[in-house]
């Protein structure tokens, strides 16, 4: 069974996981989905890509173009600008700075429990 | 799973989209047509893949997805502007005028024939202050036919200021000074025709 993931915590890094993707290709909205589903994010729902997209958009972080499709009306496909380019490294370092305190505070070893006695 | 486009996928999609549509009626028509235009396309896209009923269902709740996108262009604001909220006030106004001018009338009319059912002659209601304006009644055997009893300004000052008021359209300053501000959209290829 795929892990669940933490919808709080994804919120807050899922433009910048947008960034990144579309910074590697342009994509319309659900090949951005695929792709994240492919990353191992299988719990995420187009309702939560979508707006972010279009949040992302309006914040001037992309822009998008239609580009003709064979099956059907024009698909909107997205891209970073250069303020998205930006945001994008600096998100990057943020995270990477905000990881680099967090993962290894998470994974070391946790005491032993101290053993319990029993009440005489 | 490839699927072909029958009529029940197309109705389960245009479905979506109409519903999602009407969630976004506070949002101006051109950036709400854009939405529809780009949830139908992904629908599809991803009918492709999985069916439409599977792609509608991966949507979510669509009140959700539509407050999402709300968000989007208005920001967090709890207190978004309202075409609804507008229009329901414009309606309100103009039901309660119609119905306090069409009960006036009738007053006067019924006041008139019970005085005398064969009344002839002509008559003037004075309307209601500020609101409604002076109508002349001419009376033919009990029979009339009126002229005037229009709403003043004040009813249309009324109507326009309290939809401004109640759709808190003054926000709407707010997504203009957004939309102004954005980078230009490069459309290399516009195809029209889907609405």
């Amino acid at each position: 069974m795929a892990p669940t993931h933490d919808p709080q915590l994804l919120k807050g890094v899922l433009s910048l996981l947008l960034l990144r993707l579309l910074a590697e290709h342009e994509s319309y909205g659900y090949e951005v989905v695929q792709r994240l589903r492919q990353l191992g994010l299988t719990d995420i729902t187009e309702g939560s890509v979508y707006p972010a997209l279009a949040r992302l958009e309006r914040e001037g972080r992309v822009e998008a173009r239609l580009v003709a499709s064979r099956s059907g009306p024009a698909r909107k496909y997205y891209r970073p600008t250069a303020a998205g380019t930006e945001a994008l490294a600096e998100g990057t370092a943020s995270w990477l700075s905000l990881a680099a305190v967090v993962h290894p505070t998470l994974v070391r070893p946790l005491p032993d429990p101290p053993t319990s006695t029993e009440d005489i | 799973m490839a699927t072909s486009r029958g009529t029940l996928d197309r109705l389960r999609v245009e479905r979506a989209v109409w519903t999602f549509d009407a969630r976004l009626q506070d949002l101006p028509r051109r950036s709400r047509i854009a939405k529809r235009r780009e949830l139908r396309d992904n629908l599809w896209a991803a009918a492709e893949d999985v069916g439409a009923r599977q792609a509608v269902r991966q949507l979510g709740d669509l009140r959700v997805l539509a407050a999402g996108y709300l968000s989007a262009e208005y920001g967090e604001l709890t207190r978004r502007p309202s075409w609804g909220a507008a229009a329901l006030t414009i309606f309100l106004v103009e039901a309660v005028m119609t119905l306090l001018a069409h009960v006036g009338r009738v007053a006067f009319d019924a006041g008139i024939t019970a005085t005398d059912p064969q009344a002839t002659g002509t008559f003037r209601w004075n309307g209601v202050p500020y609101l409604i304006s002076d109508e002349t009644f001419t009376y033919l055997d009990g029979t009339h036919t009126s002229v005037g009893g229009a709403w003043t300004p004040l009813v249309y000052v009324l109507m326009l200021g309290g939809a401004f008021v109640t759709g808190r359209l003054w926000r709407l300053t707010i997504a203009w000074r957004r939309y102004q501000t954005r980078p230009v959209v490069t459309d290399d290829q516009k195809t029209g025709g889907q609405a």
